[in-house]
């Protein structure tokens, strides 16, 4: 700019602008409606009209377009929220969330960090859905699940690999003392309901409406998330397998064992010996550690 | 070029150049926008499409899948950077991190030249990811044309500007869009990444004639036509949507433009209603009909 004076007009001027454009949009009709009448006077009468729409017509267009773009990009980041709760209920979350949250950098798909964290807190119970399933509501700790497993992917997804840790430890007590330090690119996943494979199968179909939630899994199933060279892999684990990688995360190999251990049935504990070096293969393999802190 | 990457990025990326095509485009080639859809295709049979243009704000994040993936394109396509992220007439200052990496990108894939639009899209802290207009006044084209220049040097390659679709036009200006528009090129020695279809929705927005913005460019500074598909709302209102083939009222603006100033490099966008690969490349096809 030429000088100060200027650059006040223009920090002014986009000041207006982006107030309009993060104006929310009206639910009431049952449609998202630009509230046009709430538009800042000076900017709508600093618009001219145009051959096919007033004003307030011209600065609604981008209105309707800042929240749109944003709705698409938490559906598509959180695609089996989105489904299980509709596009309509997933939108006023949506807007609530960009609301408190603006998007702030320049990598769109950014904007979306944060979201499963803030829909967690966020819920009632149960959770309102709109649309023709007969459902009407749905068990929030479903959607928190459901808001918790997108999140998962797209973390995984997002991490840069890392090289895997294949520990070399021959003396038992130092590897009882060693810490292993998680990787960011591999995640255990509980479920509830069988959301994970209906996330799969949601993947190929289009919808905007509320879909079911399938009844509730007879026993908790755990998942592996790991990302690979060129996908996003899911293994499943046994249910004692999944606490240890949990408690390796958290503590050294000695006390990971100990508080496992200590939470098992005697039936449990006497396999223990032989599971525990199956499981710590495996999660070598799967990727789960980067090193070690001693 | 401006040696932005390391030593090591250097070498690897010298390692790799020994087996891709060559960067430079063809003066008349035709290239297509680079979409994921497309992906399966384009990895199986390796169409016959002059370029592709990958949009920057994809490939300069951490992941190492989309680089992985741009690189694999580079080795049988040159490939072209369009940004939507600089915020070139935002009040701030422009973000040095994003530049740093976006020279380090166009540097990877040898990008013969790298665009992005004339216009602000966030401020105050927040970004809006849109592509926002703004009166045309004197002070702006001084603004516009230092920033561009500046975002030229530290790219070390040609920078083109795109011009705008928009829905609004502002009382406080004291030019026509391509009285601006022009203006910043001149002054910042940079170029134009022209729009037809921008030109075209603009013109039925505000009531101007599109020929007569077409005449007013100077074509040997243009370094890619971009052509797209747009939506008429019910009101007459034209929303450029980037969903659809492109309207025969835009083919006939780009044959008035090639006719003033071709042969240049020519760019389908299509980002929504994303059609099969083999049906966009046959809609970049009738670019050369249009030629004719």
């Amino acid at each position: 700019m030429s000088d100060d004076r200027d650059a006040a007009w223009l920090v002014d001027f986009q000041r207006r602008f982006s107030s309009m454009l993060r104006a929310p949009l009206d639910r009431s009709s049952g449609t998202l409606r630009a509230v046009r009448e709430r538009y800042d006077r000076d900017l709508v009468d600093g618009v001219t009209p145009g051959p096919t729409a007033t004003p307030v017509e011209r600065l609604a267009i981008y209105n309707r377009q800042y929240w749109f773009r944003l709705f698409g990009v938490l559906h598509g980041a959180f695609p089996l929220t989105t489904r299980l709760l509709g596009h309509w209920t997933m939108n006023d979350y949506a807007a609530r969330f960009f609301l408190e949250h603006p998007p702030r950098h320049w990598d769109i798909d950014s904007a979306a960090t944060d979201f499963d964290a803030f829909l967690s807190g966020v819920l009632p119970e149960p959770v309102t859905v709109l649309g023709p399933t007969g459902q009407p509501t749905v068990e929030s700790a479903a959607v928190r699940e459901a808001v918790t497993i997108d999140g998962a992917y797209r973390r995984v997804f997002s991490m840069s690999p890392v090289p895997h840790f294949r520990p070399a430890i021959a003396d038992p007590a130092e590897l009882m003392r060693t810490r292993l330090r998680p990787s960011p690119t591999a995640l255990v996943l509980e479920e509830r309901w069988p959301l994970v494979r209906l996330r799969d199968e949601l993947s190929t179909v289009a919808g905007e409406v509320p879909v079911p939630l399938p009844p509730r899994l007879p026993e908790t199933q755990w998942w592996a998330l790991v990302r690979q060279p060129s996908a996003t892999g899911r293994f499943p684990l046994a249910r004692r397998e999944a606490q240890l990688f949990s408690l390796l995360a958290k503590y050294s190999v000695g006390e990971a064992l100990a508080n496992l251990e200590a939470d098992c049935t005697n039936e449990e504990r006497a396999r223990l010996p032989v599971q525990v070096q199956q499981w710590l293969a495996r999660s070598v393999d799967l990727g789960f550690w980067t090193g070690t802190d001693q | 070029m401006t040696p932005v990457a390391r030593a090591s990025d250097a070498a690897a990326m010298h390692t790799r150049a020994m087996q891709r095509v060559p960067a430079e485009l063809a003066r008349d080639a035709l290239g297509l926008g680079l979409r994921v859809p497309h992906y399966p295709y384009l990895f199986e049979h390796w169409p016959n499409v002059g370029y592709f243009e990958a949009i920057s704000e994809n490939f300069l994040g951490d992941g190492p899948v989309p680089r992985q993936t741009l690189e694999r394109v580079r080795s049988n396509y040159p490939i072209v950077l369009h940004g939507v992220g600089l915020n070139l007439l935002g009040h701030a200052d422009l973000d040095e991190a994003y530049l740093d990496r976006l020279a380090r990108l166009a540097d990877a894939v040898d990008a013969p030249f790298v665009t992005d639009h004339l216009c602000w899209t966030g401020a105050h802290g927040v970004t809006h990811h849109d592509l926002l207009p703004l009166p045309y006044v004197d002070d702006l084209v001084e603004m516009a044309a230092k920033r561009a220049r500046e975002v030229q040097r530290r790219l070390g390659r040609p920078f083109g500007v795109e011009n705008l679709s928009s829905y609004v036009e502002f009382r406080e200006s004291t030019m026509t869009e391509w009285e601006f528009y022009t203006a910043v090129v001149r002054e910042a020695g940079c170029s134009f990444m022209l729009d037809v279809n921008n030109i075209y929705v603009s013109s039925q927005n505000h009531g101007f004639d599109p020929e007569a913005y077409v005449a007013t460019i100077d074509f040997s500074r243009v370094l890619q036509v971009h052509v797209a598909g747009h939506t008429r709302e019910p009101s007459g209102t034209i929303v450029d949507t980037h969903d659809r083939p492109v309207a025969e009222a835009v083919w006939k603006l780009y044959a008035s433009a090639w006719r003033k100033g071709g042969p240049f490099p020519t760019l389908l966008e299509w980002d929504d209603n994303i059609p099969s690969m083999p049906d966009a490349i046959a809609e970049l096809q009738r670019a050369r009909a249009a030629r004719a």
